[in-house]
């Protein structure tokens, strides 16, 4: 397995040098706490304990899995331990409301340090990854008494939370489950149903776990506006608030999977458990958009998390393993064979990881710059276009990220050739771990259907334009420059084409709504390149800008260019196949007789 | 998970209205003989009912049980004793094989249909066979005939099976820098000592015998590929009347503990001064061995179409049954709670995808296989020579462009699941895990990418790449008049003057500068591929055409709407593959290691 090392460098360099932190901080409300050094010293103190207690449990997790026992959910050695460690060191609550124990840090500091623990170790992450959820919930529509009850706990950390969504004959359908929640007459609700691939649904590492149920409410109207939300604790609070009785459920079952085996992933039997209504009756679903996009970003961190775990391991191998003379003649003369990373295609594979790894960084980055705004912008507009454009981009950096991070992670374990393939080298481990990045949270499918459907289409386009329009001024201003004019060209012809695409499909759209399904993915897809060109232009930008100035750190600035410059050679022009995929119309996906399927 | 079906309609379209191989067979004498229409389908449906009623239900439980390993022998899973057992009664291990030694002597054409089931229905168990047919092919090829005569007859009836002792610790890709040394012994034998790692069913309790070829060095060899020589060294040596002696000097040391193929036994082996046998010429085992890779590399090819094959079939039927939200445009069955998954646009996309492939992959992977056929039987100098190059170019296509295609349509498959698809009980997943090997072993997809573009296209400058083109061109002119295929046509002579255009490009390039091979090699691959399926596609709507007419099955229609999707959806990636070629070697070899 590698060993983790939190790339600081580049984590700075997109924190500070591309999206300037500082200002950023400043012009938060309430965010003062938030200095340059104090944010520098919570990141090097994150990712000490990311490399030195969550990395070497990763292998442990996936070898050992857990386990279901007469005494509930047993996580793979060392977990528990860890967990303790990481609620000792406050991390639960670095960015949760401080009237509840938080400390109150703006949200893209939290997410630096989920894309450490969860590169580090992905399974592991799930545990306090999934509390976030719940917390998100409870913050947003609780009651004070529902607050005061769960959130204090679940910002310190002792317990965690669930969200059980998720039924054996519904998924991507949550309109038809069938779990009911009947009132009693004290005020709360008997829950009754089974719910399925629930995260960290039960475990050893905390005392409670807080789930979040939906539910229907007896007469609830059908489909999903008769959705309700429920707070349903594994054990029932005491008057002081400590863990009391158990509640009418349990864990039935853990799934086997193709990863993420550290993760437990439960059946959850709700047998009349005792749950309190959080939100307005059959309003759940909409409660739940709220936070939305801030949970999904959180999922897109599995995409990055995947490219940098599989670039780091696969460029140490390639730097030693050697096999092949380059073909420009021999590098390392006095060896038997020159290291593979002086091979063309070797380096084909190492570029595009490093292309897709440090380019995810600063999409997940700027996403949570606009999650910080949302929720301390000082004024309504700056709110108002901060959430229009994490709108756009959250189904982008859900879906394109753990796309784009599988094949990055495909690509690491190709590297290593047949021990690639063996488990003792963990590139495998990261393949499987990231698959499931594409499914939950809303499969691609989803999501893609969530940005061109919901979205773009549904706003006339408004929704595009507020990123396009970035793009557009961004392209203006370096217009003269020379430089960079290598990625603004292409840059500001591929912005224009996109919202040419864009129009064409909402007017065949118009005609036939079967093309919104048609189109989608790939305009997912397509869509994610540009928002990447759009961030390797201006990266390269930063780094021309220091070179120019003669910096210490040449090598690593001209990397950043070189890198670009890959992008915008060998990946940016994917955006071709898939603007003529997306335009080939939904004819050649629904003529198909769907009896010919089966023959 | 659908119970695996034999896809015998596809392959009885593929062999019989697309390629034609009856015709094939009666052409070449040295198959005619063995094989007519009759028979052929005879083996087609007896593969059918072996592949899908013994091997495809050991495939899940195989994958969580997988190989034991204990003081030095191997356990395979439960019941695949019995089905290897099954498979040798049947004769299946000879199907291919030489005549003269107890082989069945069947052409290519109809032999990748049976390994395309084989590798469908189970991947694990399907490399047994595999390896010994591989075996048995390099020693047909260079072994002395007192070896032929001693070894090949047990390995075509299966009673002992094959395995190739390539690779070492330190040495996988690069060959020529292995260490085991093979010394020579008064009576003409070698003493062979020396570490191999990864050698597929190197060690198991299926056959009385293992047959291994091992790549060695003799003492003083030249240094580098071109001291490498080939060996046979058996598990048991063998006494003169054929029966089993003592125990050869080497064993199986330990099993990797892998991503899937779980159930077939990666073994390191440890020779310590084993008993061996000098197959071919000293130092030319390299070569040897590439005789070898040829066929197993199209068989390699067709495990990432056959995992392909078995993802669709259980993703259609999921996608059948599951129902989940309505049809964009109204509810399509109204008295169900939603609506079947297959209703959805995107769903579709990803099933007609996976479709494309794999009877593109089929068909494909036949068109190859004619070519061997007709490389080894024909009896006309010319035509031989010409289906040798076709097979030198095709042949890293096969392996790669299937395994890649197979790999992106298994995942395709394992997302029509959903959440289920991560799930191991439904199977999808296993399929990925099982896949993913085949772009890795048999000399990766870079090193086949590296094998075409660089050993073959510019090797040959061009001549190689343009009697593909020249095939394809042909087909065009030929069907120029008929309206039916017109618009592929336009579209596939687009994609060829495309690929054309590349290939020059290259070619130019590679004579200033040695990194620009390496630095288009995969995507040259890849668009060699997808045009190469685009042909495939087209030659496909000429034998459904004339047919889809009077089709009430929807056979005939399906595959010229499948065309129709494969050329608007899936040929347009060439576009984007040319342009990436087209910037050349700088974006990947500027960078200094360092800054990467």
């Amino acid at each position: 397995m590698p060993e983790y090392k939190a790339p600081l460098r580049d984590i700075q360099f997109v924190m500070n040098e591309l999206l300037s932190a500082e200002q950023h901080y400043a012009s938060l409300e309430g965010a003062e706490d938030a200095t340059p050094d104090m944010v520098d010293a919570i990141v090097q103190e994150g990712a000490k304990f990311c490399e030195q207690v969550l990395s070497p449990l990763n292998r442990v997790g996936d070898e050992e899995g857990c386990k279901l026992t007469d005494d509930g959910v047993k996580t793979p050695s060392g977990f528990k331990e860890a967990y303790q460690q990481y609620v000792e060191g406050g991390w639960p609550s670095i960015t949760a409301d401080p009237n509840y124990g938080g400390q109150g840090l703006p949200h893209s500091i939290g997410l630096v340090i989920s894309e450490m623990v969860g590169t580090a170790n992905w399974s592991w992450g799930m545990y306090p990854g999934l509390s976030h959820g719940a917390i998100n919930t409870i913050e947003a529509h609780g009651t004070e008494e529902q607050k005061q009850t769960y959130l204090t706990k679940l910002t310190s950390g002792e317990w965690t939370g669930t969200m059980c969504l998720t039924e054996p004959h519904c998924g991507s359908d949550l309109g038809t489950l069938r779990t009911k929640a009947e009132p009693n007459e004290d005020g709360s609700y008997r829950i009754t149903g089974t719910k399925i691939f629930i995260s960290a649904g039960e475990h050893d590492m905390a005392e409670n776990i807080v789930h979040i149920v939906l539910a229907r409410l007896p007469g609830a109207p059908e489909g999903t506006k008769g959705i309700s939300l429920f707070i349903v604790p594994k054990c029932l609070p005491n008057e002081d608030g400590s863990a009391g009785e158990r509640n009418g459920l349990s864990c039935g079952s853990l799934e086997h999977k193709m990863g993420i085996h550290g993760n437990a992933t439960c059946v959850m039997n709700f047998d009349g458990a005792k749950g309190w209504l959080i939100g307005p009756e059959n309003k759940g679903l909409n409660c739940m958009f709220t936070f939305m996009n801030t949970a999904r970003i959180g999922t897109a961190i599995q995409g990055l998390g995947a490219a940098e775990l599989g670039f780091q391991g696969s460029l140490a191998y390639a730097k030693e393993r050697l096999a092949m003379r380059s073909l420009s003649g021999p590098k390392n003369p006095d060896g038997i064979a020159d290291p593979i990373i002086v091979h063309p295609d070797v380096r084909r594979m190492l570029l595009t990881q490093k292309a897709i790894a440090e380019g995810a960084r600063a999409l997940i980055y700027l996403a949570g710059q606009q999650v910080d705004i949302v929720h301390s912008g000082k004024t309504d507009e700056e709110k108002q276009a901060a959430d229009a454009l994490l709108s756009f981009l959250t189904p982008i950096a859900k879906a394109f990220l753990t796309e784009i991070g599988y094949e990055s992670a495909n690509l690491g374990m190709q590297v290593f050739g047949g021990h690639g393939y063996i488990s003792e080298w963990g590139m495998e481990q990261n393949v499987r771990d990231a698959r499931i990045g594409m499914i939950y949270e809303g499969t691609t499918g989803i999501q893609a259907l969530d940005l061109l459907g919901r979205k773009v289409l549904m706003s006339q386009g408004e929704a595009l334009k507020v990123f396009t329009k970035q793009v557009h001024l961004f392209c203006k201003e370096n217009a003269d420059n020379e430089q960079l004019k290598e990625f603004v060209e292409p840059l500001a012809a591929l912005n224009k084409e996109w919202g040419d695409v864009t129009m064409k499909i909402g007017m065949t759209a118009m005609k036939n709504r079967e093309e919104v399904g048609a189109a989608s993915v790939d305009y997912l897809m397509y869509s994610g390149y540009i928002v990447f060109g759009y961030l390797w232009a201006r990266m390269a930008k930063v780094a021309q800008e220091q070179l120019a100035e003669g910096t210490t750190e040449e090598m690593f600035y001209n990397a950043k260019v070189q890198t670009a410059r890959f992008y915008f050679k060998r990946l940016l022009p994917r955006t071709k196949a898939h603007a003529e995929a997306m335009l080939a119309g939904a004819d050649t996906l629904l003529d198909m007789p769907e009896d010919a399927f089966f023959i | 998970m659908a119970d695996y079906q034999a896809p015998l309609r596809e392959m009885r379209f593929v062999l019989n209205e697309v390629f034609d191989a009856p015709a094939l067979w009666a052409s070449l004498p040295g198959v005619a003989g063995n094989v007519d229409p009759d028979t052929a389908d005879a083996i087609l449906e007896e593969a059918g009912k072996i592949t899908a009623g013994v091997l495809a239900p050991l495939n899940r439980e195989a994958d969580e049980q997988g190989c034991r390993w204990n003081d030095g022998d191997v356990t395979t899973p439960e019941g695949f004793k019995e089905a290897y057992q099954t498979l040798v009664e049947g004769g299946w291990n000879g199907l291919g094989g030489n005549p003269e030694f107890g082989g069945m002597g069947m052409p290519k054409t109809l032999v990748a249909q049976f390994e395309e089931m084989m590798q469908a229905a189970n991947m694990s168990f399907g490399l047994a066979p595999m390896l010994t047919a591989g075996a048995c092919v390099a020693l047909d090829a260079h072994g002395s005939p007192e070896l032929k005569e001693k070894y090949l007859p047990k390995l075509y009836s299966g009673e002992w099976s094959g395995a190739m002792d390539l690779t070492e610790p330190h040495a996988g890709t690069d060959l020529g820098i292995i260490r085991t040394k093979a010394e020579p012994q008064d009576d003409g034998s070698y003493r062979i000592t020396g570490t191999k790692i990864f050698i597929t069913w190197g060690e198991h309790d299926m056959a009385e015998n293992i047959v291994h070829l091992v790549l060695a060095k003799l003492p003083d060899a030249p240094k580098g590929p071109k001291g490498i020589s080939m060996f046979l060294v058996p598990k048991f040596l063998v006494n003169d009347d054929g029966s089993l002696g003592e125990r050869n000097q080497f064993g199986c040391g330990s099993l990797e503990k892998k991503m899937g193929i779980k159930a077939s036994a990666t073994c390191v082996m440890n020779y310590d001064g084993a008993t061996g046998w000098l197959v071919g010429e000293e130092n030319k085992g390299l070569a040897a061995m590439f005789t070898m890779m040829n066929y197993e590399r199209l068989g390699v090819g067709i495990q990432g179409l056959g995992a392909a094959e078995a993802s669709l079939q259980s993703a259609r039927e999921y996608a059948n049954e599951r129902i989940q939200s309505r049809a964009p445009t109204g509810a399509r069955q109204p008295d169900k709670a939603a609506d079947p998954i297959l209703v959805h646009p995107d769903v579709r996309r990803m099933l007609m995808t996976m479709k494309s492939f794999v009877e593109g992959g089929r068909a494909f992977s036949t068109y190859v296989a004619s070519w061997l056929d007709i490389a080894k039987f024909s009896e006309d100098d010319q035509q031989r020579e010409h289906a040798d190059g076709m097979v030198a170019l095709l042949t890293p296509v096969a392996k790669a462009f299937l395994t890649d295609r197979g790999l992106d349509t298994t995942i395709l498959g394992q997302q029509v699941f959903g959440g289920h698809g991560f799930i191991r009980e439904w199977g999808q997943e296993q399929l990925v895990r099982d896949c993913r090997i085949t772009q890795i072993y048999e000399g990766t997809n870079g090193i086949q990418a590296m094998d075409l573009m660089g050993r073959k296209v510019v090797g040959s400058e061009g001549k190689l790449f343009e009697l593909f083109a020249e095939d394809v061109t042909n087909f065009i002119e030929q069907n120029s008049m008929d309206a039916a295929l017109r618009p592929y046509l336009e579209s596939l002579a687009a994609a060829l003057e495309r690929l054309s255009d590349v290939t020059e490009l290259v070619i130019k390039q590679a004579g200033e500068n040695p990194e620009a091979v390496g630095a288009a090699a995969v995507d040259y691959l890849d668009m060699f591929g997808y045009t190469a399926l685009a042909y495939m596609w087209a030659k496909m709507v000429k034998a459904a055409a004339e047919k889809a007419g009077n089709d009430t099955s929807g056979f005939y229609t399906g595959k010229i709407k499948t065309a129709r999707f494969y050329y608007d959806r899936l040929l347009p990636r060439t576009v984007a593959l040319a342009e990436g070629i087209r910037s050349g070697e700088g974006a990947m070899m500027a960078p200094d290691a360092s800054e990467i």
